[in-house]
């Protein structure tokens, strides 16, 4: 409690650091919102859920898109969110247009602005031919680099830029004009002979950037690794090569590896389940009760699904008649 | 007719001419043959009257052989006619000269009594030599060679002129028969019906078998009864009605083939009896009761008399086809009049699309706090919007926004479906629909109306139009596979068409997917047309299935709560605002909203907010994030000073102690002093 570190920062900034303040916030705001519904079971439930909703990830779901970009803890959530929601489209093998993937973020996130997607597709499709077709993995990703270390990347491209056109932001500018110019001059002539910029230069850069600033950004040691492997290199061929890397994306901790990608097996299980009770579907095997059963506060299921496809479905707030799906075997 | 007698003289079974004149020259009868003689000019004799001659000399007997003598003439070609004076005393009046293989008109000398002059069946090819017959009051020349109709312009008494089967191309020269009762025209190649409008003693008038394609310039016969136009190419008939005496007008075998063409027909009052048989017109259903209808006056048509049975129905019938045009002219009008309409929305709606992107350019664009404008996502990407473009459009838009547009928006009901143009369309929703038109309604069909409006209106429709099993959208502007979230609150849906054009989210390869996962509970037959299979659930179910559990599953109550409530009080809040609310009608909706929860509730959770509705909603929640934040600061104030407190409290603690203990035993170490202090304090406490 009295460790020197926590005493080393004043209070708000650690809780700031921290984002206690943001889901705090976050919290009491819910409350107000919803407090007719809330006072039925308590204050003191609620906020249990709603923490413990945070822990798992699932706070995000359906929420503003400024909540979701408000913490990074947030944006994982999300991006996890997202990948498991969708995971099956990607195990279908369906190849999708930016739009359709931005369509399904906007299911998860009404107002998911257009830009980032845009960004993500740049990335994927090395801002060429917007409009191509994009394989699951690949777009999230990219997706996960975009979204995740948004601001990072604009600094990033800054320095890009920067870099391009000549300026150092590492030179610093001797009063002696001339030997400023003499330093700034081989990368100039470098640059504009070959395609994107001296990789250990800019490697220079993102590590002073990676010092300079809070907010998050991908650890400097892989950074370092991966500019490390060229010798020069153009700036989506730089986000690309940062949204492949392993170590990245574990680092996040957000995503799967590339290879599990496809793998859920709880989720798997769940959807044998669902597909089961797909009406008219001659599948003789019951669903598995234990296996990811709904809560037991949800609202009743719906009925048996025996029932032939082309019937109205008036499905009852109780179920009726006793099939392997009644709420007895749910804890 | 002419009369038997006469007929027989001319030595002809068949007479094309139909006068119905009775000839006031009685004749007698004459014997088959005839008693003339000829006398022909020797000297010269032209080729064809030499062969006369011989002819003559071989067929004819002639009683006085002996008096045919062959003068001389002045005239080259002409023979000269002389009968013996017997004749002439006998038969002074008439002169018949048919079948003499005549060529040319003789001179015909000293006969100026004659009435009566018969050419009949000659090869006369011109009319000539007869300018002396002075009281010449018949002339037949039927069956001859004559192109032209000359030579009469000194018989001024003429009545009766047949010019049957010749070759005459055209009526002419009749200037000066001025008496003309019977004119026979019949069997020429006659184009036109002109030069008779002096005629005005003409009683008939013969002009079938010529080449007339068209009738007109009949004024001035006053007297015309009767008019033959049989076998001619007549399309049409005017000015009938300026002969206020034709009794009979017959136009068999014509090309006549609309009323309208012999429409002054009507106007003739003194027509009875017309023939229109082998037109086209009699081929027609309507031919018989239509000319009954229009000419009441007759009295035959087509040679049969026409019953009073007959001119019953035909009004009948006529009645019926007028009100049957009526009905369809009223008919097209209004079509003309929605197609107007439809094609005025279109425009509007197109110019709403086109206009959008002027606001567009001119937002600020910042990654964190855009919010998602729809319309970008209509046609091209972001960035191709220059904004020279831009401000053209306002600039056409503010001009044409001051055109007057009449109709805005069409609604129409069409047996089944229920089309709906233009956003103006859905305020009729509200109307009283009476409930068997409504109940009927089973498509309901939107055009031109933004996606976003339509939602807003979707329970109305689900009360007012029980039966809509099937919508259609066309330019709808639906660009989000969220969009069809919101079609989850109607009561059933089968049949889904989304019609490519102005719905861009068409061209996602999920869409249907993904429709047949959020509405599964409708159990859909079709969409765009094409039937649902069991695969399409399957894969819809292994696409979506998730995403339904973790909403269902993985959400805090109280979010689902808030979402559910959401809805619930969206129904509820419709309710109240609808007139003429019963509380049964209320208590219907509970119904329906439970059942709504009982169903699919993993899916429940995917609703579709407007974005106008949700921009709203987020500007409410900024008021109380504001509160929030304040709160909270004054709570982590308040925290922080408290563990600043404690924690100075915590370094001082010890020390504190420290002296608290040595106050402590400071005062008890003298026990006496200490046990006085102590009462007397107890002794002042009281």
């Amino acid at each position: 409690m009295l460790s020197p570190e926590r005493l080393a920062l004043p209070d708000y900034e650690y809780l700031a650091q921290r984002h206690v303040l943001t889901y705090m916030e976050d919290a009491v705001c819910q409350l107000l919102e919803n407090k007719e519904d809330i006072s039925q079971y308590g204050v003191a439930r609620f906020f249990t859920e709603y923490f413990n909703s945070v822990c798992q990830g699932t706070h995000i779901l359906f929420r503003e898109f400024s909540f979701i970009q408000a913490t990074p803890h947030n944006r994982a959530s999300f991006l996890r969110a997202f990948w498991k929601c969708f995971r099956t489209v990607g195990k279908n093998g369906d190849l999708l247009t930016m739009r359709e993937y931005h369509c399904l973020l906007q299911l998860l996130c009404p107002d998911f602005p257009l830009e980032l997607t845009q960004k993500a597709a740049r990335i994927v499709l090395m801002d060429d031919a917007m409009d191509c077709l994009m394989s699951f993995s690949d777009f999230l990703f990219a997706f996960q680099i975009q979204f995740y270390y948004s601001e990072f990347l604009e600094s990033v491209a800054a320095i890009y830029q920067d870099l391009l056109a000549g300026k150092n932001p590492n030179t610093v500018i001797v009063p002696t004009s001339s030997s400023g110019q003499h330093r700034q001059r081989p990368p100039l002539g470098e640059a504009s002979v070959l395609e994107g910029v001296e990789a250990s230069l800019f490697s220079q850069c993102l590590e002073n950037l990676c010092d300079r600033h809070k907010y998050s950004c991908p650890p400097p040691a892989l950074v370092k690794e991966v500019l490390s492997n060229v010798q020069r290199l153009t700036f989506y061929g730089f986000l690309v090569a940062l949204s492949k890397h392993h170590g990245i994306n574990q680092a996040l901790g957000a995503l799967p590896d590339k290879g599990d990608l496809m793998h859920d097996p709880a989720m798997d299980e769940e959807l044998e389940r669902l597909l089961a009770q797909v009406p008219g579907l001659v599948n003789s095997a019951p669903a598995n009760p234990e296996a990811g059963c709904l809560p037991s506060r949800t609202p009743p299921r719906v009925g048996s699904p025996w029932r032939p496809l082309h019937h109205a479905r008036k499905v009852d707030a109780e179920s009726d008649g006793s099939t392997e799906e009644t709420d007895e075997s749910e804890t | 007719m002419i009369p038997g007698k006469y007929r027989s003289v001319s030595g002809r079974a068949a007479n094309n001419v139909n006068c119905g004149l009775h000839l006031v020259i009685q004749t007698s009868s004459l014997p088959e043959k005839s008693k003339v003689e000829f006398k022909l000019n020797k000297e010269t004799p032209s080729f064809s009257g030499r062969l006369l001659q011989h002819d003559l000399e071989r067929n004819y007997s002639s009683r006085q052989g002996d008096h045919i003598h062959l003068a001389s003439s002045s005239m080259p070609s002409f023979p000269i006619l002389q009968r013996s004076s017997e004749e002439k005393i006998l038969y002074s009046d008439r002169l018949t000269l048919e079948r003499q293989k005549l060529t040319v008109c003789p001179i015909i000398d000293g006969e100026e009594h004659l009435r009566l002059l018969n050419f009949q069946h000659n090869f006369i090819t011109r009319i000539q030599n007869i300018s002396n017959l002075q009281r010449l009051i018949f002339l037949d020349l039927y069956d001859n060679q004559i192109e032209e109709i000359s030579g009469l312009s000194t018989l001024r008494s003429l009545r009766v002129l047949l010019l049957g089967k010749n070759r005459i191309k055209q009526i002419s020269n009749l200037e000066n028969l001025k008496s003309l009762d019977v004119l026979d025209l019949h069997g020429n190649q006659i184009t036109k019906i002109e030069n008779v409008s002096h005629l005005c003693d003409l009683r008939v008038l013969n002009l079938a078998r010529n080449l007339l394609s068209h009738v007109d310039n009949l004024n001035g016969l006053d007297s015309l009864t009767e008019l033959n136009l049989r076998h001619n190419q007549i399309t049409f008939v005017r000015d009938v009605d300026n002969l206020p005496c034709l009794q009979r007008l017959f136009l068999s075998f014509n090309n006549i083939s609309t009323f309208e063409s012999v429409c002054c027909l009507a106007d003739s009052s003194s027509l009875s009896d017309i023939t229109f048989d082998g037109n086209p017109i009699a081929q027609e259903s309507w031919y018989k009761h239509t000319i009954l209808q229009n000419m009441m006056q007759l009295r035959q048509l087509d040679m049969k008399r026409v019953t009073e049975e007959e001119r019953r129905m035909a009004s009948v019938v006529a009645k019926k086809e007028e009100e049957k045009k009526r009905e369809s002219h009223k008919q097209s009008l209004l079509k003309e009049k929605k197609r107007l309409t439809i094609n005025n929305v279109a425009r509007k709606w197109d110019l709403q699309q086109h206009r959008i992107p002027n606001i567009a350019p001119n937002q600020d664009r910042k990654v964190s706090d855009s919010s998602q404008d729809p319309s970008q996502l209509h046609g091209s990407t972001v960035s191709a919007f220059p904004e020279e473009t831009g401000s053209l459009d306002s600039g056409l838009a503010n001009a044409l926004q001051g055109l007057s547009v009449t109709d805005t928006h069409l609604v129409e009901v069409d047996g089944d479906t229920l089309s709906l143009y233009g956003s103006g369309a859905l305020e009729s929703l509200d109307r009283n629909w009476s409930v068997q038109t409504a109940g009927m309604v089973t498509t309901v069909s939107f055009t031109f109306i933004e996606f976003d409006e339509i939602v807003q209106v979707l329970p109305k429709l689900k009360i007012k139009f029980p039966n809509s099993l099937h919508l259609k959208f066309k330019e709808t502007n639906l660009v989000m596979l969220q969009q069809f979230n919101a079609l989850a609150q109607l009561r059933r849906v089968d049949q889904l068409t989304i019609d490519p054009q102005g719905n861009p989210v068409v061209n996602f390869t999920l869409w249907k997917y993904y429709v047949l996962f959020r509405l599964s509970h409708f159990s859909m037959q079709k969409i765009n047309g094409t039937e649902v299979t069991q695969n399409d659930m399957i894969m819809a179910e292994r696409l979506f299935g998730i995403l339904a559990h973790v909403a269902s599953s993985e959400l805090p109550q109280y979010r689902m709560i808030s979402i559910l409530g959401d809805a619930r009080k969206k129904q509820f809040r419709y309710l109240l605002e609808t007139k003429g609310k019963k509380p049964g009608l209320v208590n219907e909706e509970n119904n329906d909203s439970k059942r709504l929860v009982g169903e699919n509730t993993n899916r429940a959770m995917l609703n579709y907010t407007t974005r106008d509705v949700y921009n709203e909603r987020l500007e409410e929640i900024k008021e109380k994030k504001k509160f929030c934040k304040m709160y909270m600061e004054d709570l982590v104030k308040e925290a922080t000073e408290i563990n600043m407190k404690n924690e100075a409290l915590q370094k001082l603690w010890p020390q504190m102690f420290i002296e608290l203990v040595r106050d402590a035993v400071i005062e008890i170490r003298n026990k006496n002093s200490y046990m006085k202090l102590c009462l007397q304090q107890i002794t002042d406490q009281k």
